[in-house]
């Protein structure tokens, strides 16, 4: 039987909450991804919960014509600018999004279990380097994962308490070691 | 040490003894013990009082399929569980147990009384005992039957502890750990599949656990076992002991619930007690084994009666004799094993009792070498005894009719009527099941999901035959996967096939009118129950089965259904598979409800959404209401203010001064593209076209059958971007709605949404005073009346925070809103406060809100409105842009029940006494004086106290309302009826002028 | 608790993700103004119910938020086959056939 005391510490996931960034929400016609991908400084994924990155910025595909921009939180005006600028010849809608969600970052051994508390989909099963915009606990979250034990996940707001509270449970349980 | 321990055998600690209580009483017993073979090591057989005649009950099988040994288990406050199955609950050190339905003691029980009156707690009693005399069903029979119905107690307190779930994935997974599932497992997983194997128990082994005496290719059973548990570990497969599957579900998902504390002594800090699993598996090998059947005859249910099998696992899994003295009495070869086995461990057997006359030859040759008494084609037709067996009565069966009866002393019977293959979890899956008259049971037929039934599960007995099928099936798993897989075959020594023959019944020279042969221990229903409901008319299973109850208990006829079966069919006059098996369902043993809530329990229960500014909200004493899944703000006592005081304050500060309000949770929709504008005019009832950026709109959304959906005030921020806001309520129900219109009926349109309800944090700030407070905390925009009159939207920074800034009014007052990033919602709310300070500014909640906008007849979509109102019903005619072609709704705003005339539209109600609140939902008539049933024409949707006009005000929906001003209608109220005065909805600033100041 | 394939995402995912959104191929009007009455009752009202395959709309709301068409059958519960909304119904043989 284990008891707490017998968990080091890096034997447990750790969650974090990670500081704001500059977040968009990106939707278009598909045959836009180019020029808009041109403006952003990256390749815009096309299949869904493919992921792309260049010099800081990220992005992921969550649907046909959705995508989610991160990026350092100075570069957000430079953004919306470089998307105005290409709007005309490829029209699409960008909102800041900066302020809707909540990021963590969950990493460390016992991480899948802890998405296994939550998330009903195997998230074993999505590669490191890939997303999804999936359910944690009956909250819409959208989950990077990063490594084999190693994800983020951004939620909205008013949700992320109630996400945290399953988080820290279930690192509890983790450490009770049952 | 007890006498009935057997040094050396079991698989329990001899060095290890576990202090435990039963009744008060002190005990130990031996680590690895279950409660009930602890007790049976104590020579305790009697555990409980039945449930309906209160007879003294024994332990009758030694797993989960126990339908007697049920008792109260506890570890200290609120942590007790009624039912507890004794076979399955491990022992651990300070277990505290105790009998259930017995006052005041096991061995004397006044409820006793219940089965000296049998006669009136005959099958269908409920139905026919308490229909006389009238009346007395609620004053006495009820009172008295609630009083005495139930197994075991309900627990008291909260329960302490933490349940857990997890979801997990695998490409097969194998239930049962026997010989089978074993097999299955290993054949599966080397064929390179991932693999869970689930076990009820706390180890794997099964069957064999209780006949170590096998061989498996060279080894002894245990170390057969202890050799596979490497080999599952090394292939990588899951072993999940003490789990039970409890629910077969679509597309190969199982539910299993894990027990995590209930055998520890102690239990690790924030260990959950249990945990349910839902496991979905490409492939499912069910291995459950067979449940042996009892034999029904006159007093199988005497404690010391047990069923064979359950016998010999006491004495090789625990090393426990269930007695001194046994008489068997089977119509099955297996137990002849376990009488052998007990003999050799110094039970005597006093005979063996077989229905049949034609045995085994091995078997009766090794039962004379042992010089045991043998009784075949003999019946059992009774027992003697109090609280525990000491005589079973025999007859021999002579060209179908029964001998005289001869008594044999014993203190303990062990019964085998055969086995009943496991198929719970199959049935759970729709699949059909066949009868098979060879074995009288039903087996697995056509299948509905990707499964394999493998070993007993389908009929098969012996060790060799179960091995070579689990190994199969598990190799057809993976098979099914892709994978190329072998099937090995096992060479197996004393194995102990066998075969037997089913009965209804047993044969007896008593009269069948007065026999107590038990059939479904756990809810009392004898054979003569089940022959007396088909008497009566029942001919369907499922009939018989609710008319007596059989199989209806916890246990779900684990033990009863076949034994039911048989004697109904027999009844009947129809062969058992003409008269078919009830349903069984989910769960397979009973779970608790920890285990189904999970993590969803207090604080937890579900999510509570709350805005960037409820925590000074909280901070400042606010009553919370919830809005959905939001926790909002009502009002801000202060002091010993009660709700209509705190109101009144509120609604005084926001006429006279000014308030500030957090309307964060209003949902938020960002409609963007170059046809942003036509689809704002198809979806909404206004007109969007010539709506300059810059300015504001109240928005009215129809259901497709022109009902109103949604409201709420939407800014054209520029010319291809509107912002929407929705009730807070409607928020995602709205951006679904939207989604659904663009994607599938007009996906040429080039627009986009997003939702940005959680972006933004919005302080609503009203009064005449809004405008001298905000005024010096806005940069980078003029908001004087002029430059920002009403219905204007702009970008501009508040107190140094970038800010987009609505000026609308749903107070009646003058209005802003403030959405600023949520981060800086409570930065914004303080900053506010703090300019508002010198003039009196006051926070104020939602009821506060709803006093002020019902003064002003604003409508509350979902209160005012009920998915019944149309525009022109709330008087929101004015909000249709009449020019458009189409928009969602607009045609069925001439359907012809739409336009005809009698509509309940939304007016204004004042009561004759202004002091009288009317109820929410209150009917109205106009005569109260009419014969019932009275007509209604129309009900109460708002009231309210309103501190502005010193009285109360309402609004309701009535029958052409609008053309009857100034009538007077009625209203019951808890106390009597009132009469109101129909009027404008607008009891306030009717020209709307002090929104514009 | 179902496995749903999504044609958007072409990934076979737990029940939970998605949300049942009716019957499919209703198509609303193009000129609902030219429809009468009873079409258009027929329109807002009038499902077809049927016992066996089903076709109907899911939305793949905690994923990628698109709408799309499944044939169901209600009587077993197993999803015959998804497709993207605005895609031709399938015919019910090629689906029997492909089983």
């Amino acid at each position: 039987m284990k008891h707490t005391d017998d968990f080091a510490p890096e034997d447990l996931p750790a969650i974090e909450v990670l500081p704001p960034a500059a977040r968009f929400s990106l939707r278009a016609r598909p045959a836009q991804a180019e020029v808009l991908g041109r403006a952003l400084g990256l390749t815009l994924p096309g299949r869904v919960g493919e992921r792309t990155g260049e010099a800081g910025r990220e992005a992921m595909c969550l649907g046909p014509d959705e995508w989610v921009i991160l990026a350092p939180e100075e570069d957000g005006a430079a953004i919306v600018q470089a998307l105005a600028d290409a709007y005309g010849e490829a029209p699409h809608a960008l909102a800041d999004i900066s302020d809707r969600e909540i990021r963590f970052r969950v990493s460390g051994k016992g991480t899948l279990d802890l998405m296994a508390m939550g998330c009903p989909r195997d998230v074993s099963a999505i590669a490191p380097g890939r997303g999804a915009r999936t359910v944690f606990d009956g909250a819409t979250v959208v989950l990077w994962r990063d490594g084999e034990e190693d994800v983020r996940l951004d939620v909205w707001r008013s949700f992320a308490p109630h996400v945290r509270d399953l988080l820290e449970t279930g690192r509890a349980e983790l450490a009770a070691g049952l | 040490m007890s006498r009935f321990r057997v040094t050396g055998k079991g698989r329990v600690d001899h060095h290890a003894p576990v202090r435990f209580t039963f009744d008060g009483k002190s005990f130990f017993g031996l680590r690895g013990d279950t409660l009930a073979s602890a007790l049976l090591a104590n020579g305790v057989h009697l555990v409980g009082r039945s449930f309906k005649y209160h007879r003294p009950r024994g332990i009758v099988t030694a797993g989960s399929e126990e339908p007697n040994a049920l008792v109260g288990t506890s570890r200290g406050r609120g942590r007790f569980e009624p039912n507890t199955r004794a076979t399955l609950q491990e022992l651990r050190s300070g277990l505290v147990a105790e009998s259930q339905n017995r006052l005041p003691s096991l061995k004397f029980d006044v409820g006793a009384i219940n089965d000296a009156l049998s006669p009136l707690f005959s099958a269908g009693f409920y139905y026919k005992t308490f229909m006389w005399p009238k009346g007395f069903w609620d004053k006495v029979y009820e009172p008295v039957i609630r009083a005495a119905a139930g197994l075991g107690r309900a627990p008291e307190t909260t329960d302490p502890d933490r349940y857990a779930s997890r979801h997990a994935h695998t490409d097969v997974l194998v239930i049962g750990a026997g010989p089978a599932g074993i097999a299955a497992a290993l054949a599966a997983a080397k064929a390179g599949a991932k693999v869970v194997l689930a076990e009820e128990t706390a180890e794997i082994g099964g069957a064999l656990l209780s006949d170590p005496e096998v061989v498996i290719d060279g080894a002894k059973a245990w170390n057969w076992i202890a050799a596979r548990a490497a080999d599952l570990a090394e292939s990588g497969v899951r072993v999940m002991t003490r789990t039970t599957a409890i629910g077969y579900y679509h597309q190969n998902m199982i539910g299993l619930a894990e027990r995590l504390t209930d055998h520890l002594d102690s239990v690790p800090e924030n260990a959950p007690r249990e945990r349910l699993w839902r496991i979905r598996a490409r492939h499912v090998v069910l291995a459950q084994g067979a449940i042996e059947k009892p034999l029904v005859f006159h007093g199988n249910d005497r404690p010391g009666v047990m069923l064979a099998g359950a016998a010999q696992t006491y004495l090789h899994r625990f090393g426990v004799r269930v007695g001194d003295s046994a008489a068997v009495v089977t119509s099955h070869d297996s137990a002849w094993h376990a009488a052998f086995d007990l003999q050799d461990a110094g039970t005597g057997i006093a005979v063996i009792v077989d229905t049949r006359t034609d045995v085994r030859e091995d078997l009766v040759a090794e039962a004379e070498r042992r010089g045991i008494r043998l009784r075949l084609g003999h019946t059992a037709t009774g027992t003697d005894g109090r609280l525990r067996v000491s005589a079973l009565r025999i007859n021999p069966l002579r060209d179908g009719s029964v001998g005289n009866g001869t008594k044999v002393f014993c203190d303990c019977v062990l019964m085998c009527g055969g086995w009943t293959p496991s198929l719970h979890l199959f049935s759970h899956t729709k699949g059909t099941l066949k009868w098979d008259a060879e074995n009288t049971a039903f087996l697995p037929d056509r299948k509905s999901e990707a499964v394999e039934i493998a070993g007993a599960g389908r009929g098969l007995w012996g060790y060799g035959a179960a091995l070579d099928d689990g190994a199969k099936a598990g190799a057809l798993a993976a098979e099914a996967l892709g994978l190329s897989a072998a099937a090995p075959t096992h060479d197996v020594r004393q194995d102990r096939p066998g075969t037997g023959t089913a009965h209804e019944e047993l044969p007896t020279d008593h009269d069948r009118g007065h026999t107590r042969a038990f059939v479904d221990f756990q809810n009392d229903v004898t054979a003569k129950d089940i022959r007396l409901a088909v008497r009566e008319g029942m001919r369907s299973i499922e009939h018989v089965k609710r008319y007596t109850t059989t199989g209806m208990a916890t246990d779900q006829g684990k033990l009863s259904n076949i034994n039911g079966l048989l004697i109904a069919s027999n009844a009947l006059g129809k062969e058992p598979p003409k008269v078919g098996l009830t349903t069984f369902r989910p769960p397979y043993t009973p779970t608790t409800f920890g285990t189904f809530a999970g993590y969803h329990r207090g604080a937890h229960f579900e999510v509570t959404r709350k805005t960037p500014i409820d925590s000074w909200a909280a901070e400042n004493g606010a009553v919370w209401e919830p809005v959905g899944q939001w926790r909002r703000a009502r009002y801000f006592p202060q002091g010993s203010e009660d709700m209509d005081d705190a109101v009144a304050r509120e609604c005084r500060a926001v006429r006279e001064g000014v308030g500030l309000f957090d309307a964060s949770t209003l949902g938020k929709i960002e409609v963007t593209g170059p046809d942003a504008a036509e689809f704002m005019n198809r979806m909404y009832t206004n007109p969007w076209t010539k709506l300059a950026p810059g300015k504001l709109r109240y928005g009215v959304l129809l259901g497709e059958d022109g009902f109103i959906r949604d409201d709420g005030v939407i800014g054209r921020i520029s010319d291809h971007r509107f912002h929407v806001t929705t009730t807070t309520g409607g928020a995602a129900r709205v951006l679904n709605m939207m989604e659904d219109y663009l994607q599938t009926e007009w996906p040429d349109l080039d627009v986009w949404l997003t939702s940005t309800t959680e972006q933004w944090a919005v302080a609503a700030l009203n009064g005449p005073k809004a405008r001298t407070v905000l005024d010096g905390l806005v940069e980078g925009l003029d908001i004087s009346n002029e430059a920002f009159p009403m219905m204007s939207v702009a970008d501009c920074t508040v107190a140094g925070i970038p800010a987009r800034l609505f000026r609308l009014s749903f107070t009646g007052e003058l209005g802003y809103e403030i959405n600023v990033p949520a981060r800086h919602g409570r930065a914004l709310w303080e900053a506010l406060m703090e300019a508002g300070k010198a003039h009196g500014i006051t926070p104020y909640g939602t009821e506060t809100m709803h006093v002020l906008r019902a003064e002003k007849g604003f409508i509350i979509v979902g209160q005012d409105t009920d998915g019944t109102v149309t525009p022109d019903d709330a008087g929101l005619d004015w909000a249709i842009g009449k020019a458009k072609p189409d928009f969602v709704g607009k045609r069925s705003l001439a359907r012809p029940d739409l336009v005809a005339q009698g509509r309940r539209q939304l007016v204004g109600l004042l009561t004759q006494d202004g002091k009288v609140r009317l109820d929410e939902g209150a009917q109205i008539v106009d005569d109260p004086n009419q014969p019932t049933p009275m007509k209604m024409i129309g009900h109460v949707t708002s009231s309210y106290h309103s501190a502005t006009l010193g009285r109360s005000i309402a609004m309701a929906v009535i029958e052409n309302g609008r053309a009857r001003m100034g009538e007077t209608v009625h209203v019951p109220t808890g106390k009597g009826v009132e009469a109101a005065v129909i009027a404008s909805a607008v009891f306030y600033d009717p020209e709307g002028g002090r929104a514009k100041l | 608790m179902l496995l749903i394939h999504c044609p958007y995402c072409d990934e076979t995912l737990p029940e939970s993700e998605f949300a049942y959104a009716g019957e499919a191929h209703i198509a609303r009007p193009a000129d609902p103004s030219a429809t009468t009455d009873e079409e258009w009752r027929d329109y807002l009202f009038i499902r077809s119910n049927v016992k066996g395959a089903h076709y109907e709309r899911w939305r793949h709301v905690h994923g990628c938020a698109r709408f799309f068409n499944a044939v169901r059958d209600t009587v077993s519960d197993r999803f015959l086959t998804t497709y993207p909304a605005g895609a031709p119904r399938p015919a019910l043989s090629d689906l029997e056939a492909s089983e």
